[in-house]
Order: C-alpha cells, then structure tokens, then sequence
C-alpha cells in the first residue's frame, strides 16, 4: 500500500448522458436510458507520470479527457489534485484551474481561430492570465517557446495566421502554448493522428521533452497502440467506458491479461513483416454503451466468456503488482 | 512471369488556370499477378493522384496524364470512355476511404449490389445474383441478413465491408484500395486485412494498396513502392524493404513509427516539408531533407539501381547496387 496520496487521484468518475427518446410520450413511461461514457473510473497518477489511454472507437476515451479538464462537469465523481478537490479548484478560482490543467485536442486547425495571427493567439491568454508584466515581455516568452520548438524564424510565424501555417506547425504551436501556462496537468487527446507520420515523432518527442523538464503528468489518448506504448508510463484500457485493465505500459503489451486487450493488441499491425500475427478475433460489432450489463460488458463478443460472465460485472483484481484487471477469468 | 500491368514514364499534371502541378513525375512500375502492392509516403506525395489516374477518374479538362500504362494488352492512357467503361468494375475495381458512403441511404443493401452487378450483366437471373452476392459477403464475415439491412443500420467497419463486396461483383483482375481502411479503429482494420488477404487468394485478384500506414502494408502485401513528392524513391518486396531499406527516404519514414515489440527506441522524424510541387527541381527530389545529400544529389537526377528485383533511386548506390562509399551508409540520426 502506498502511504503517499497520489498526485493525481481520479476517484469513480463517471459521465452519464441521457439519451434523447425519439418519442416525447415513451419518455415518461419508458425507463431513463442512459448513455454511460465513462463509467466509475479510478485511477492513481504521480508527478511527471504518462498515462496512456487505448480503446476502440467510441470507448469514452475523449468523454474521459473532458470530465478531467473540467470542459463537462461530471455526472459522479471527482478528480484531486495534490489531495484538493477540481471541483473546489474550480468553484473558488476557475482561472487557477484552467491555468493548471492543459488539453491538447486532435485537430490543431480547430485550436486556432482564422481570424487572429498567432502572435494574437499566443499574446492573449498570457495577459488573462498575467503571465509576463508588459507585451514587450510576453512577445518575448513566446519567441523563446516557438524557437525552443524548432519554429523558427519565430517572430516571422508570429506574423502569421493559422491557415498559413501546416498541421505539423500548428499542433506544435498548440502544445507550445499549454506548456506556457507551467500546467501540472496535460489531457493530449489524440495529438498527432492528423498528422503525417514524418512529422509526428518531432510532436511526440517535443511533448515528452517538455513534460519531463517541468515534471508535469501528462494524460495521452490514442488509438495507436504501438505509439502509446512508446510515449507512456503507465496504460490504461478502456472499454465502453470502463478501465478494464491497467498497468506499466510494457506490461500491458507484453503480458496483457484481460481478453480485451489481448485481442486488441493482437489485431494491431506491426511494421515488421515477418511477424507471425495471431489474431484474436472479437465477435460482433462493439455494442454501444447504453444501459449496458448487468454483467461484463464485453461479454457478449469474448472469446473466454461463460455463463457467469452474462451476470455480473466482474471486480478489478491486482494480478501483479500494479497491474489491475477487470475480469473473472484472467488466470 | 504474368505481368498485369506496366507504368512506363508515367506523368500527372494538374493544369489550373496559374499554375501547374505536378503530382506524379516521369515513374515506372511493374505488377505481376498475384501481387499485392503497397503504395506509401506522406500526404501529399501523389499516391491517389497515380491510382485515379490510373483509373482515369481524374477531370480530363484540367489534367495531363502522359506515358504508358500497360494493363493487360491495353493502354490505360489511350482507352476511350467507352472502353473504360467496360473495363471498370469488369477488370480494374477501386475502393475509397469514402466509398462506405457511397451508398445510397434509402434502398437496401441487396438491391444496391444487384443493380452494379446488372450493369455488366443485364440478363443474369435473380438466383446468381443472390448467390454470387451472398458468397462475396461471407468472403468479407458479413452475414446474409446485410442484404435485407439499410446502410444506417451497418457500422462504419461493416458498411466497408460492404464497399469491398462490391467492388469484387464482378471478379476483377486488379484491386485498388485507397485508404480503404484508414478511418476505422485497430480491431476491424486488422480483421479486414485479413479477410483481404484470404479471399485473395481465393479469387485470384492483384492488389494496390495506397496508405500512409506502413504497417498495413507489413500485414498486407509483397511489394511496397515508397512514393515522395510525385516519384517512387524505393521499390522491392516487402520482407527486403521493411527489413533493410536502402533509400535514406524510407528508413526516414520508418524511424517515425515506433514498434509494439521489443526496445523502445528514440522517434525519429524527417525534418522539413514536401517540396513546391509547381516547380520542377533539378537533382533527387528528396536533396532538401536528406541528410547525405552531396553536390552532386542537388544537380543530378538519380535512375534507378537495380539489386535483386528491388529498385531504388539514390546517388548512394552504384549500378550494382553496392553502396559507393561505406561511410554513407544510410543513418538516421536526430
Ligand atoms: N454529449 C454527448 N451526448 C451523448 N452521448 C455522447 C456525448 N459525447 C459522447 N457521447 C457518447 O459517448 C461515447 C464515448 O464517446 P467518446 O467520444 O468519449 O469516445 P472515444 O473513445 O473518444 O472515441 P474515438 O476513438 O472515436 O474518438 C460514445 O458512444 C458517444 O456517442
Ligand atoms: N485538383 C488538383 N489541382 C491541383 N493540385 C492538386 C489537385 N489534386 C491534388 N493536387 C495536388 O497534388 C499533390 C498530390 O496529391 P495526392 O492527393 O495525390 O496526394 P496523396 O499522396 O494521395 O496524399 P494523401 O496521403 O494526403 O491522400 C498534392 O500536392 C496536392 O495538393
Ligand atoms: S469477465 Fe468473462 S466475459 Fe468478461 S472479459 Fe473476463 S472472461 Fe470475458
Ligand atoms: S540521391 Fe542524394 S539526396 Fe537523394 S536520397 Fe540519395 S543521398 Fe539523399
Ligand atoms: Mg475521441
Ligand atoms: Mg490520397
């Protein structure tokens, strides 16, 4: 047991939706059916630590990134920070908190608005923010971040609107910026998958570089299996909004436990093309998370399932130290 | 051996009112039957421009195709629309990343297949087209309960499915996917290559793959082409290639993609950007970002060294294709 309380501490957070009846007189009458994005996750992060966050599309993984960064208050739950509650934080100083906790998001043209230059965009949340005394000083801290990002000549992209910038360049910029409020705290929610190949592995190693000089935890979704292995710590799997296996990323890609993840990482390609794949097919379409259970959500597409698997949900069980999974038929 | 189709100094141009593009320049290409082929390199490189081009899909009005395209005893390049016509569907198919919503959204599924079959085959009877559309589902682990289905009622990865039946309605000697997997998450991805790659060798067809994902080519195919800035830089079997890449392009492009197995290595990228594709440049196109580029690279165009049935164009090699000087082994270093 750990007597240190963790960093981070994401306690049986859940994000519920209902879902929109087609039919305005069945609602009353009908059950409230919910659609159960994220589900009673906990998890346990220190400082400087990479989370990596896999699962199939639709799984909650974004949802999770939102309840986190407070975009969406969560339905259950809370999320502490050094032992203080993020809902506290943000009830008594919402700024404070928007400053501490960064999200990166997928698309970096999105990020930006068309209108500003990026000297505008740069400039704007430091003075909110009162990073920096005068412009001249804020001008200043941006052109060492873009140039410490191998944007350069900096002060010639500051000219610039986002249109005039690439993909690469702007989610560059997009992650240059988040670093510049010190955050402690960084949700990346699929950062690079916009983007070429060529120029991902400058972003990834830029992000890892920067969380590690100012030791800030760092939450990474992706749906690459091979390139979160590669950025994280630790890994969590998710499955219709429940972590369903969690780990040392190398443990969970080596010796993955749950039947989920073994077939997920099994259908993962490699580059290499003498590797013997074995495949572990998953039956069926993923279902979608409403009202789902009562008993292990992933039992109608397992390959190890049986019928006490259809009854109840199965408890998470420590396997090996630090590595938790969510199934009765792990061994 | 059984070529199928040849590209011989093949050019795609895209004429706008100001200014040129040129996307695809001056490649050569063989493809035997029975290959699968992967086409890859970053966005913007010209993969889907060759493969529409090659399908003669692009406006007429406002592209250049010049050179040779030997497919079968006909010219691709000089085939009439009328002549297209047949060999579409018949002999040369084609699925997108977006051919799922191709669909129409207010007939069903079955309906949909048997009207694209009629269009070669006006007289056949109801009973073939069942069958024949039934097996091609269940080639690609569709049930025949899809027939009966709306496409709203399919997943994404099912309503692809869907797409790659279709293009095999009527047994085509060349496949070509374009991104054909690309939107759909890991698990259906690879249970679709491998659903590809049996009922190939059941039907006996030859496969273009076009992706930036390397590893879709590890899973799928013999042969790689690595294509950058409109011309092929490398192009061999896949086990050599991916295993020991010879143009300082292709190990670039693998260094960024990290492994599931084994160390974890440093990333490593290719720094800068695709070239100005409206200027023709004198010497290797990929001079600007490599890191061994030499005087002569930015002056001289490198041809093609041949070594055991790969090909690779670099001034790295001599015509027997041994590298010229040891110490320009290709690295990749940040
Ligand atoms: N505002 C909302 N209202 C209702 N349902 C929602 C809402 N946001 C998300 N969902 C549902 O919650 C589930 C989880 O969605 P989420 O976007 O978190 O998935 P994801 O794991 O990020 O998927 P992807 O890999 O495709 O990005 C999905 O079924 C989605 O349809
Ligand atoms: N209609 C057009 N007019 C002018 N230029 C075009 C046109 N279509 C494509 N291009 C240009 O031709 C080049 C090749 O584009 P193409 O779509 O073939 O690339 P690609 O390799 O398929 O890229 P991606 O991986 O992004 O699909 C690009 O520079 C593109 O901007
Ligand atoms: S609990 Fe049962 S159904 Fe769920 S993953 Fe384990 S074996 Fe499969
Ligand atoms: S020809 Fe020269 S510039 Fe081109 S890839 Fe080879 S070494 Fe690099
Ligand atoms: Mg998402
Ligand atoms: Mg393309």
């Amino acid at each position: 047991m750990k007597t240190k309380s963790p960093f981070i501490k994401i306690d049986k957070i859940s994000m519920w939706y209902p879902q929109k009846s087609k039919n305005l007189f069945m609602s009353i009458r009908e059950e409230r059916k919910w659609i159960k994005a994220v589900d009673q996750v906990s998890i346990e992060l220190e400082r400087g630590e990479i989370l990596g966050v896999i699962g199939e599309s639709g799984c909650g993984k974004s949802t999770l990134g939102k309840v986190l960064a407070r975009l969406e208050n969560p339905t259950n739950g809370d999320v502490y920070i050094d032992s203080v509650s993020t809902k506290e934080l943000m009830k008594k100083d919402t700024k404070k908190f928007r400053r501490m906790v960064q999200i990166v998001f997928q698309n970096p043209f999105d990020t930006f608005t068309p209108r500003d230059t990026i000297e505008q965009i740069l400039l704007r949340p430091l003075k909110i923010h009162g990073i920096g005394k005068t412009n001249a000083e804020r001008r200043e801290i941006c052109i060492k971040a873009l140039e410490s990002g191998g944007l350069r000549p900096a002060d010639e992209i500051m000219k610039r609107y986002s249109h005039e910038l690439s993909g690469g360049q702007l989610q560059r910029i997009s992650i240059l910026r988040s670093m510049l409020f010190e955050p402690k705290f960084i949700i990346a929610d699929e950062p690079v998958s916009m983007l070429d190949v060529s120029v991902r592995s400058e972003i990834i190693n830029m992000l890892l570089t920067l969380s590690k000089e100012k030791n800030a935890t760092v939450i990474f979704i992706s749906h690459d299996i091979a390139l979160t292995r590669y950025v994280s710590d630790k890994i969590a799997v998710m499955y219709l909004g429940k972590v369903v296996e969690y780990g040392d990323s190398d443990t969970i890609i080596n010796n993955p436990k749950h039947p989920y993840t073994q077939a997920l990482i099994s259908n993962c390609s490699s580059i290499d093309p003498d590797e013997q794949r074995e495949i572990i097919k998953i039956q069926g379409e993923p279902p979608t998370p409403v009202n789902p259970g009562p008993g292990c959500y992933f039992a109608s597409r397992c390959f190890k399932a049986s019928k006490e698997c259809f009854q109840k949900y199965p408890a998470a069980t420590e396997v090996s130290e630090g590595h938790i999974v969510a199934c009765d038929r792990w061994y | 051996m059984n070529q199928l189709l040849e590209i011989k100094d093949f050019s795609v141009t895209y004429v706008n009112k100001s200014k040129k593009v040129y996307a695809v320049k001056n490649v050569n290409l063989k493809i035997n039957k029975g290959d699968s082929l992967g086409i890859v390199g970053e966005s913007g490189s010209g993969k889907s421009t060759l493969a529409m081009a090659l399908l003669r899909l692009l406006p007429e009005k406002n592209t250049q195709i010049t050179g040779k395209a030997n497919f079968i005893g006909k010219d691709l390049v000089q085939l009439n629309q009328k002549e297209l016509k047949n060999i579409r569907w018949n002999e040369l198919a084609v699925v997108f990343q977006k051919s799922m919503n191709a669909l129409s959204p207010v007939h069903r599924i079955g309906p949909q297949i048997e009207d694209i079959y009629r269009v070669h085959k006006p007289n056949a009877s109801k009973e073939e087209i069942f069958s024949r559309i039934t097996y091609l589902l269940r080639l690609v682990n569709l049930s025949e309960r899809v027939y009966t289905l709306y496409p709203h009622e399919l997943s994404g990865g099912m309503l692809q499915r869907v797409s790659i039946a279709i293009s095999l309605v009527h047994n085509p000697k060349l496949l070509i996917m374009d991104e054909a997997t690309t939107a759909l998450d890991v698990v259906t991805q690879g249970q679709i290559l491998d659903e590809i790659v049996k009922m190939e060798q059941t039907l006996d067809v030859t496969r273009i793959m076009i992706t930036h994902d390397i590893s879709v080519v590890a899973a799928s195919c013999n042969k790689i082409a690595v294509m950058y800035a409109g011309e092929f830089m490398e192009i061999g079997y896949v086990k050599d290639v991916l295993k020991n890449p010879k143009h300082p392009y292709t190990r670039g492009l693998l260094s960024s993609f990290p492994s599931l197995k084994g160390e974890k290595l440093k990333l490593t990228g290719i720094s800068g950007y695709l070239p100005n594709l409206s200027v023709k440049q004198e010497g290797c196109i990929f001079a600007p970002r490599c890191q061994q580029a030499t005087e002569k690279c930015k002056q001289e165009k490198p041809l093609g060294v041949e070594m055991n049935e790969n090909t690779v164009w670099c001034h790295l090699y001599s015509s027997g294709g041994e590298l010229i000087n040891e110490d320009q082994k290709p690295v990749y270093k940040d």
